[in-house]
């Protein structure tokens, strides 16, 4: 981690890495809690 | 409500404009340029520029969280946030607070040391430098992901 800091240009390539990755984790975490409430629903239509 | 809310978003950006802004200047700037410097003029960085930077910059930092709070709770969205119900303004708001700590508690009482603000042993200061400057490119590579998830609250992603 250390060498990464000491470069600038790397330290940007990683905040852009990070950008990236926080955008579909977020989006991850907004749909787990979106469909997390629907699961009972949709086991008990499995179920029928 | 609505001029509120304007107002408290514009001292945000104000106060994050100064904050980032110079935390870039350290980064972009000032540190690559100081092998350049000649010694004998170094002291004017040392001494008075870069004094002068980390007090608008540690402040800056507080404004900004503090500003960026009151319109999240003011918005309404402030618990959700931080909570990551509302997930990508939450983790941005959670990056931005984990800057400031930085700021305030890391880079400022390490500066003060290797700036020689403060008395210590000086055989510290280079530790001390290294240390704040680890950590203001830590800020530096976290201001990216954060500056990204301040504009998905107007302009979402996904």
């Amino acid at each position: 981690m250390g060498k990464i800091l000491e470069s600038l240009p790397l330290t940007i390539a990683a905040g852009v890495i990070l950008t990236v990755v926080m955008i579909f984790g977020a989006d991850a975490i907004q749909n787990s809690q979106m469909t997390a409430p629907e699961a009972p629903a949709s086991e008990a239509m499995n179920s029928m | 409500m609505e001029a509120e809310l304007y107002l408290i978003r514009l001292l945000h950006v104000i106060s994050g404009i100064m904050w980032i802004g110079i935390l870039w200047y350290f980064n972009f700037v000032q540190i690559p340029s100081m092998p350049k410097i000649p010694d004998e003029q170094k002291p004017a960085i040392g001494k008075v520029i870069a004094p002068e930077a980390l007090f608008w910059f540690r402040w800056g930092a507080f404004f900004t969280v503090f500003t960026g709070l009151a319109l999240a709770w003011r918005s309404g969205y402030l618990m959700d946030a931080m909570m990551l119900n509302e997930a990508l303004i939450g983790i941005g708001m959670w990056l931005g607070l984990i800057m400031a700590f930085n700021v305030w508690f890391v880079i400022w009482p390490a500066q003060k040391i290797a700036l020689g603000i403060v008395e210590a042993d000086a055989a510290l200061k280079p530790t001390m430098a290294r240390r704040a400057m680890l950590f203001s490119r830590t800020n530096t590579m976290l201001s990216i992901p954060m500056l990204a998830s301040m504009i998905s609250v107007q302009n979402p992603v996904m």
